[in-house]
């Protein structure tokens, strides 16, 4: 039998797409100039999401490049090809790691940030006083946190690969005796544009989609302190489940295309 | 015309209702107050009159203009009519107060910078928290943050302010303080307040009509000024709430006389 309006309408979660709607209207605006955002707000966000959170991308993706490094010497050597470690830890990091890791680090400090701060705001009723004064939450504090991370997020997977690299040729040079000129100029023959444009790509998409589920859940918290703990929490939990998920369509979608 | 009218107001929550057939009119210079026992809803009734939660059923005129039916632009300029004191002051706590201050005048005239900032250091000046100007809302104490929403409220100097418990959890003195604060600011810009209180010096001092929402009848039960309730109304809940307390001598003319001198810009002729 098929669904009335009324039973589909329960089925979609209309809060959710009605949010994203309203993110895209707000943008749409914005970009034809009709912005109602600060911009020493954009600044100060993307300051936050970049600039002081390099720290930890450094650290995390070093690390990732390293392990990588690690478990491939161990096994490429015993087949005599230590130097393909460069080809594994470059491929791996440019294509997967760095977009994955910096995006699930990200979630986990701006995301959580972002959605403790709005719940705080509503709880306080800061967000009922901006729109007493005729300001929409969507446009002056959605907005700026998703265009921030947005740009920010690419930047990021930019810094995390070349960490990532570094890390791999520390570990290389420490356990292969590879030369850096040696194991940089193996990476060089390894990669090519479409894994940088792919890791490029899903960090962009990580960004918003961090961006957006954090806002929303923020937004949308309780008004009392359990609300801002399980606000954050499920932006935390839900962007890292989201960007796993997103990861799986972009790997199936480059199979497909045979990127 | 009245600056605010409220016509048959129903408030409900989904199915439950909160309060209905709510009726009154607020004229320019007027101290109205909403009165009632806690949980009765008066913040609601706030919440639907500065557009922050739509009615069941019943208007909200703005000097004649239906705001529920209005569109979005009308909205817009309805609620630059109308500034608002949050009951947790509900100040911007990434801002400075002067950032605070700043924002509304930003939004709701066409000053420049300088003179938005000059603007929002005259009205801290007026609360005395100038110099306070560069702290944030964390660092400063109850009173301090209630009156540094009264200067947000008050920057753009709208026709009609919005009080929500303005002296609850203050001690008498701070209470006393922003009473005189809110006398001055009506004598100053002629601007109505619509107040919600159970503070009963507070609502007999400055109140000059109310109305009084019963929780358990779900209905307004009376109308008048705190003072005439007290001597006047029959109903047993309204002469329990208003008797808890004496009225204090009746307010003289011009008792906002002493801040409205200190609220003074330089040039103005002394009040």
């Amino acid at each position: 039998m098929p669904l009335t309006p009324m039973q589909l309408s329960q089925l979609i979660p209309t809060r959710p797409l009605t949010f994203l709607g309203q993110v895209l209207i707000a943008a749409a605006a914005a970009l034809s100039g009709r912005w109602q955002f600060r911009s020493k707000d954009v600044s100060r966000v993307a300051a936050d999401c970049s600039a002081r959170a390099v720290p930890i991308v450094t650290v995390v993706n070093v690390l990732v490049g390293a392990i990588l490094a690690f478990v491939g010497a161990v096994q490429l050597v015993k087949f005599g090809a230590g130097i393909y470690v460069a080809d594994l830890v470059g491929i791996a990091v440019a294509r997967e790691m760095a977009a994955i890791i910096t995006a699930v680090v990200m979630a986990g400090r701006t995301g959580a940030a972002f959605a403790a701060e709005l719940a705080t705001m509503q709880t306080n009723e800061e967000i009922d006083a901006l729109e007493v004064l005729g300001l929409h939450p969507i446009d002056f504090l959605v907005l700026p946190r998703v265009v921030a991370l947005l740009l920010m997020m690419p930047l990021l997977y930019v810094y995390g690969c070349v960490t990532g690299l570094l890390g791999g040729m520390v570990v290389a040079a420490g356990m292969l005796d590879l030369a850096p000129a040696a194991y940089l100029d193996r990476t060089l023959v390894a990669m090519d544009w479409s894994h940088l444009g792919l890791g490029f790509a899903k960090s962009f998409v990580f960004g918003a989609l961090i961006g957006l589920v954090s806002c929303y859940s923020g937004l949308y918290a309780e008004r009392n302190a359990e609300g801002v703990g399980v606000a954050t929490t499920n932006a935390v939990v839900t962007s890292i489940v989201g960007i796993i998920v997103l990861d799986a369509i972009f790997a199936i979608c480059a199979n497909a295309l045979g990127l | 015309m009245a600056l605010l009218a409220v016509e048959d107001l129903e408030m409900r929550f989904g199915d439950r209702l909160i309060q209905t057939g709510i009726s009154f009119t607020v004229e320019p210079g007027t101290i109205f107050a909403i009165m009632g026992g806690s949980g009765c809803g008066k913040t609601t009734l706030l919440k639907h009159l500065v557009g922050l939660l739509p009615p069941a059923k019943g208007r909200v005129l703005y000097n004649g203009t239906d705001y529920w039916a209005a569109d979005e632009t009308t909205q817009s300029r309805l609620r630059g009519g109308f500034g608002m004191l949050f009951q947790s002051a509900a100040l911007w706590s990434s801002m400075t107060l002067l950032e605070n201050v700043c924002l509304p005048l930003e939004i709701l005239t066409k000053l420049g910078t300088t003179q938005r900032e000059a603007r929002a250091r005259e009205v801290l000046e007026w609360v005395e928290l100038a110099d306070f100007a560069d702290f944030y809302p964390a660092d400063l104490s109850g009173g301090m943050k209630k009156r540094a929403g009264l200067a947000r409220a008050i920057a753009a100097e709208p026709p009609l302010l919005y009080l929500d418990e303005p002296s609850s959890g203050l001690d008498p003195i701070s209470s006393k303080r922003l009473d005189n604060l809110v006398l001055g600011i009506r004598e100053r810009t002629g601007a109505a307040v619509v107040l919600v209180s159970h503070e009963l010096p507070s609502l007999f001092a400055i109140a000059d009509d109310g109305i009084f929402l019963d929780a358990d009848s779900k209905t307004p039960i009376a109308h008048g000024s705190p003072r005439a309730l007290l001597a006047n109304a029959t109903h047993p809940t309204v002469r329990a709430f208003l008797a808890r307390e004496e009225p204090p001598p009746t307010v003289p003319a011009g008792a906002g006389a002493v801040i409205s001198a200190a609220m003074a810009q330089p040039g103005d002729a002394p009040s």
